[in-house]
């Protein structure tokens, strides 16, 4: 049985959206009406009965070209707790060696008539062809190193729940730490917290830091400078293969220069979070202490994930036209 | 078509103009597949099968084309002799060279010979092929040259795949200087290009594509022309794309270097901007550049730097286009389109003269081959082309003859579109209205 229910959930200001591949045709007001109605998702996940038929009848199929068990299951646990029905597409590339287009797979698939597909793909714009093939709504759930909208999304909602008297993204600043050349997390994170207003920093070695950034965007070598009076720190997963593709000479150097630790986070703003998009190298890219530290938010990240695309579930499907 | 021999034809009151100038308004008599009379009264004495009035049409020798990708043998799905070379000929073009990275690549004598004969029992515009510089194009043992030249082979080249052993290079080089064969290069650094599938730049940046910087392509220019410069062989650089490698190309022209280098019509019209819409339409190698990039190229054509525009016409089929950027393979189709692109996008954009333009279709990649220079003179081969330069149309890619129906310029309105081509004296191309 299911519980009724008689709260209400916030619009989106404007007409409803098709797709969310990245930010560009997103307006603040849109991405606060959206922290908004995650607000109403997660008090719904704090219920004895963590279900609303906010989006019975309608049904979101996965499509993961690239494996993802993580972000797959916070897209499916968003869905079903809205009554959704789920259909699940793994592919992990082999339908392309196969020789079958993009295009026919999807159009195979569009035959399921999903409402919404949320679709993961290690090519950056994928999502953005896929959308062109379909009637169906689009969520990027990462392309490439393009983008990884909700990962911004439920960061900086995170942000917004957890640093102490937040009121406003403005005059706040971002640090992100590590291999952002590589990095969908960072691309898309770097796109919201600038829309939102708030500042951002990149830090990392000159291989693994794309040598041309957009305005307002800082980049800096030196750990201690990109912290210096950070709000929030957030480090990046380094990929084992950064060093068998000679863009770093060795673990023990990247450590010693980028880690972050105690001592690096001391000239960030004493109540600065600390954020990983997961999974960590644990005393890689991050000390264990501070990963499991007080300053650590990386927890909450993942549970805040669920009411975020739970969110962005509901904003395309039944936002206000 | 070329089961019968072609009857003698008047095209009359044409507006001719070769290499060698303007030529004004006159006929031209075809016999026996060659030019028999030109200007006024040129039809006297002919027993014209055929006359056509080609008035406000200009009459110029078909196009060379050093650098198509027809695909076979072995890669028929995406493209064939038979409609490539009729594709050619929609675009004006009497002449190719078909490149050898086919399946399998054309590195044997026995490979050149068949597409020959085939070529000759489809009639219509001419194929040259080019061969392999290495077998299997592995880029590690060379093929052999003298043969396949004696075959018929028009160039050496790995085309589509870098040779990046530079001793591999140097060896090629010095075989093909003491036979007086052209080795056309593919010139981008492996290693630097690396996974890149568009240009490295801003653009790439903000789409999270892989970028191939422009230095890939200027590094292996540079050490192909070193190259040319040690061994004295005819290196001629295909599809120069950006700044650096043109101004590489240039300092090594002032030291009198055997180099010539060719540039593609995409090159010099779209940038690395047009990726922003992730369509692999536009997934080429080397990649669409910078808008300075462009700037850079046309000028260097304005300046007379550049030898030749090759399309690098590079059919694949519909679906492989339609997968995603990283696994959709490089190249597009082009050659039915590109006079009119370039007529259009530069003539009447006010950026290079219409001789100009001629001669890069016409004597430049003749001389780059050390071939005679197309000309409307009597005795001359009649391989011609008659275009409309009013003539504005669409870019229709399903009417096109070419396998691969799709196009970076769908839907553009284009002026200057061949209404017949002529290889031999015989029709290869003819618009139905011509025919009529």
């Amino acid at each position: 049985m299911m519980a009724t229910v008689d709260i209400e959930i916030p619009t989106p200001a404007r007409e409803r959206k098709r797709n969310l591949l990245d930010f560009a045709d997103w307006s603040v007001a849109e991405v606060q009406a959206l922290f908004e109605t995650a607000d109403v998702m997660a008090q719904v996940l704090t219920r004895t009965i963590k279900k609303v038929p906010a989006l019975q009848g309608f049904t979101v199929g996965t499509l993961f070209f690239e494996d993802s068990t993580r972000t797959r299951l916070s897209f499916e646990r968003a869905a079903r707790a809205q009554s959704a029905d789920v259909i699940s597409f793994a592919a992990g590339g082999s339908s392309l060696s196969k020789g079958e287009s993009l295009k026919d797979t999807l159009q195979t698939i569009d035959q399921m008539q999903a409402d919404l597909y949320v679709v993961r793909h290690p090519a950056a714009g994928a999502p953005s062809q896929i959308a062109r093939w379909t009637d169906a709504a689009i969520v990027n759930a990462g392309d490439g190193r393009r983008a990884h909208p909700t990962q911004a999304l439920l960061d900086a909602y995170t942000f917004r729940q957890r640093f102490p008297g937040f009121d406003d993204f403005r005059g706040k600043r971002l640090a992100i730490v590590g291999d952002v050349m590589h990095s969908r997390v960072a691309r898309s994170n770097v796109e919201l917290w600038r829309k939102l207003g708030g500042e951002v920093v990149l830090c990392g070695p000159p291989t693994l830091l794309p040598p041309q950034v957009a305005p307002g965007v800082h980049r800096s070598h030196r750990l201690a400078e990109a912290l210096e009076g950070a709000h929030a720190v957030m480090t990046l997963r380094l990929q084992h293969e950064r060093m068998a593709s000679s863009l770093l000479p060795s673990l023990a150097e990247y450590v010693a220069r980028y880690q972050l630790t105690e001592r690096a986070l001391a000239g960030a703003h004493p109540e600065a979070l600390v954020m990983h998009p997961g999974p960590l190298n644990r005393d890689v890219e991050i000390a264990t202490e501070i990963a499991d530290g007080p300053r650590s938010v990386i927890h909450a990240q993942v549970a805040n994930g669920v009411p975020v695309r739970m969110a962005v579930l509901y904003t395309l499907l039944v936002g206000k036209r | 078509m070329s089961a019968r021999k072609p009857g003698p034809l008047l095209v009359a009151n044409a507006h001719l103009v070769d290499g060698a100038g303007d030529h004004g308004i006159g006929d031209l008599a075809v016999e026996g597949g060659v030019v028999r009379a030109v200007g006024a009264g040129a039809g006297e004495g002919l027993d014209a099968e055929r006359t056509i009035d080609a008035a406000g049409a200009l009459l110029t020798p078909a196009f060379l084309d050093l650098h198509a990708h027809l695909r076979e043998p072995g890669q028929e799905v995406k493209e064939d002799l038979a409609s490539g070379l009729a594709a050619a000929a929609a675009g004006g073009y009497g002449t190719v060279v078909s490149m050898a990275n086919t399946t399998p690549p054309v590195d044997e004598p026995g490979l050149v010979a068949e597409l020959l004969q085939k070529a000759e029992r489809l009639g219509g515009t001419r194929l040259r092929p080019a061969a392999a510089l290495s077998r299997g194009l592995g880029g590690e043992t060379l093929t052999d040259f003298a043969a396949l030249q004696q075959a018929g082979a028009a160039m050496i080249t790995d085309d589509g795949i870098p040779v990046a052993d530079g001793r591999v290079m140097r060896s090629a080089c010095e075989y093909a200087a003491e036979l007086g064969l052209v080795v056309q290069t593919h010139s981008e650094d492996p290693s630097l290009r690396a996974g890149g599938v568009m240009n490295e730049g801003v653009v790439s940046q903000t789409l999270g594509l892989p970028g191939n910087p422009d230095a890939a392509e200027a590094a292996m220019v540079f050490r192909d022309c070193e190259v040319a410069r040690l061994t004295g062989a005819r290196v001629h650089i295909a599809h120069v794309t950006c700044k650096r490698a043109m101004q590489v190309v240039e300092h090594f022209k002032a030291l009198g270097v055997p180099v010539t280098c060719e540039v593609t019509p995409h090159h010099l019209t779209l940038t690395d901007a047009a990726l922003e819409g992730f369509d692999p339409v536009f997934k080429v190698a080397p990649p669409l550049r910078t808008e300075e990039d462009v700037a850079y190229l046309r000028e260097a054509v304005r300046r007379g730097v550049v030898d030749s525009i090759g399309t690098d016409h590079a059919p694949h089929t519909r679906a492989e286009k339609e997968r995603d950027l990283l696994t959709a393979p490089f190249g597009l189709p082009n050659i039915e389109v590109a006079f009119a692109l370039l007529y259009t996008e530069l003539v009447l954009g006010g950026e290079l003269e219409l001789d100009r333009l001629l001669w890069l279709l016409q004597d430049g990649p003749a001389a780059v081959m050390g071939w005679p220079a197309p000309r409307l003179t009597a005795g001359a081969p009649a391989d011609l082309t008659l275009i409309d330069l009013t003539r504005e149309r669409p870019v229709e890619p399903r009417r096109f003859l070419s396998k691969a129906r799709f196009s970076p310029w769908a839907g553009e309105m284009l002026r200057g579109w061949p209404l017949l081509t002529l290889v031999g004296g015989a029709p290869a191309f003819e618009l139905e209205e011509v025919a009529s």
